[in-house]
């Protein structure tokens, strides 16, 4: 008898094979992930707290504790917080516009969207350059109306800087908060407005909140991409506004120094981190 | 109830979007406490009506008068309307309470009178023990019904339903009919429900609005609607019938001698001699056999759908015309299919319709 106690296990097997198939499915992108952006990464660790001598914090005790350098950190926090407002501050309105747009309308402003995506960096940064200079088309206009009688300095100015970013990561902006505008049921708003809520009430409890998943996603992104961003500070300001982006250029190309550089890309890794870490736990639905 | 008093009032209000008119010069008058629905099909303008009421509409014309106030150019937010849509539009980022006390709050109502009206109105559609879930947990009879609360919690002088039943499966459907009707009465709430669902139109109203391409075709008690429509799209609209084509041979004193393809037929109507017109009747008044001063076909069994307490009875009369009658075992054999069947109706309960206003 003791023999019947014991049966096959006969659904073993499958769960086995389950479990193989998903494995499989899975060990594509891993062995991706894993090989081209985790190794890296370790590696990029590695190099900026190891030197001849063996273990050193001296990059992290140069980059954190030089006035000079945490006026870098500060330059691309302030590059990306400045960014990421004012992108804001016109893609929000700008969002709406587009969800409430039309047929023919909506297509062209959409592609007006899609298709600076699709010309490089360098060229829109450079685009920005032609336009400013002294020599420059805006300043050619003002002179031409007789609004100003010398070129006005704009190009290399923390404003130029500032202007190009937020056009050239406009999209990332509007892109997100449209995908979810573009979905708000009209309802809601009016559901508010029969309730009693005035449309500013409107606006603060109802359309905001439910917005904010859109507006947390473009917030990390451009966040993440302007706070990073090495063309449009290199072309726009130049020497005088060194950003961690820069920095770790440098170290590479010029100082020869790729454990500094290191040192620079993990620091500016970790802000990245921070803030998508911190949109994601607010964009998470409290329980 | 005896406070006839006109609580909201509509005035020829209209409404045109571009070339189409969906409102055609309406007037309605409803009393305080009354539960009143607009009936129609899609299209018809019904929406449009209890938008124009709820101020998410702007009428071209006409005025809109709520509780003595004339409200036409007052914005939503401020005619104290409640409204609670087909979609429910209740607010995701909120919980089940905080979606009730949204319009106390928004009308800066003290926290401790907010907490109570929250409480009072979550136990009038016994919900009170979800009042901390969040919106997305719940099932589409507990989403309506907390829509109903946020409604009913600012205490409104008009309830307005858009289609609000309908989202909801067949037999919660006819539940919350009864039990919302029963719920309106005992809080004397003024309400209008926009449905499109003949069942729900009588179950639920004091007075049913039938609505046609923007206009009211006849506002009148449910049971009235039914025995007298007062036109062919509101004996179709409400209710089955029996309808034969047919020209006026004689006409006397609201009664009309119709000649159709399956005989000459009586009918209640007042027309010229000559004019092509619908007679019909409602299928229970048809009988098996002959009675004397009726009208009468005979015609081929075409179906038998038995329905429970009644059997409904097809019958091809020739001609391309056939006859529906509601038959009761009580009343003798259910006839088969194929057999040959004389029915008749009495004269007082035949209607006659003018054949243009064919909906």
């Amino acid at each position: 008898m003791t023999e019947a106690a014991l049966p096959a296990p006969v659904a073993a097997p499958a769960v086995d094979r389950e479990r193989l198939t998903a494995i499989g499915f899975v060990l594509p992108s891993f062995v991706i992930i894993a090989g081209v952006f985790a190794l890296p990464l370790v590696l990029l660790l590695g190099v900026s707290v190891i030197d001849a001598n063996g273990l050193t914090f001296a990059n992290y005790r140069r980059l954190l504790g030089t006035p000079y350098y945490l006026g870098v950190i500060w330059n691309s926090l302030r590059l990306g917080l400045l960014t990421t407002i004012i992108a804001f501050l016109i893609s929000y309105p700008a969002a709406f516009a587009l969800a409430r747009a039309h047929g023919a309308l909506r297509s062209v402003l959409l592609a007006t969207l899609f298709l600076p995506l699709a010309a490089s960096v360098i060229v829109k940064a450079f685009a920005w350059t032609i336009l400013l200079r002294s020599d420059g088309i805006v300043n050619e206009t003002l002179i031409a109306l007789g609004i100003i009688e010398d070129p006005i300095r704009m190009i290399f100015t923390e404003t130029a800087l500032i202007v190009g970013a937020v056009n050239i990561f406009l999209p990332f902006m509007i892109l997100p908060i449209y995908a979810i505008v573009a979905q708000l049921d009209p309802r809601y708003a009016e559901a508010a407005s029969t309730l009693g809520a005035s449309p500013i009430v409107t606006f603060f409890h109802v359309i905001l909140p439910l917005t904010l998943p859109g507006i947390i996603a473009g917030v990390a992104l451009v966040f993440s991409l302007s706070v990073s961003a090495y063309v449009v500070p290199t072309l726009l300001i130049g020497e005088k506004y060194p950003t961690l982006a820069t920095t770790i250029a440098k170290a590479y190309l010029l100082a020869r120094e790729p454990g500094f550089g290191a040192a620079a890309g993990v620091v500016l890794l970790g802000i990245a981190i921070a803030v998508v870490a911190l949109s994601a736990r607010l964009s998470r639905e409290p329980k | 109830m005896s406070e006839a008093a006109p609580h909201l009032v509509v005035r020829s209000i209209s409404k045109r979007y571009g070339p189409t008119t969906v409102l055609d010069h309406i007037d309605l008058t409803i009393r305080r406490g009354e539960l009143v629905t607009l009936l129609g099909p899609s299209g018809c303008g019904k929406t449009t009506l209890l938008r124009a009421i709820a101020g998410l509409a702007q009428p071209d014309s006409g005025k809109v008068e709520l509780a003595g106030r004339d409200i036409t150019h007052v914005p939503p937010h401020k005619r104290n309307v409640g409204v609670v849509f087909q979609s429910y539009a209740l607010f995701p980022h909120l919980t089940v309470a905080g979606n009730v006390a949204f319009g106390l709050k928004v009308r800066g109502t003290a926290r401790r009178e907010i907490n109570a009206a929250v409480e009072r109105a979550l136990s009038l559609v016994k919900l009170g023990h979800l009042a901390g879930r969040r919106i997305s947990a719940l099932s589409g009879g507990q989403q309506q019904r907390v829509a109903l609360a946020r409604a009913i919690a600012v205490e409104p002088d008009v309830l307005l339903f858009d289609e609000a039943l309908s989202a909801l499966d067949r037999k919660l459907r006819e539940e919350m009919q009864v039990e919302l009707r029963r719920l309106l009465q005992d809080v004397k709430a003024t309400a209008i429900f926009v449905t499109h669902d003949q069942d729900e139109a009588l179950t639920m109203s004091d007075r049913v609005a039938v609505m046609n391409k923007g206009r009211i075709e006849q506002l009148a008690e449910p049971r009235e609607l039914y025995l007298r429509p007062a036109s062919l799209f509101a004996l179709n609209f409400v209710g089955l019938s029996t309808r034969i084509s047919g020209t006026v041979l004689a006409a006397d004193n609201g009664k009309v001698d119709v000649e159709t393809k399956v005989g000459r037929l009586s009918a209640l109507g007042n027309f010229q001699t000559g004019s092509p017109v619908i007679v019909a009747a409602r299928p229970e008044q048809l009988r098996l056999g002959e009675q004397s001063e009726a009208n009468s076909a005979a015609g081929r069994v075409r179906s038998v759908v038995f329905q429970g307490s009644r059997t409904l009875v097809e019958v091809d009369a020739g001609a391309g015309e056939s006859l529906l009658a509601e038959l009761s075992e009580r009343d003798g054999a259910i006839p088969r299919v194929h057999d040959e069947i004389r029915l008749s109706w009495p004269v007082t309960e035949t209607f006659a319709f003018p054949m243009e206003a064919q909906a």
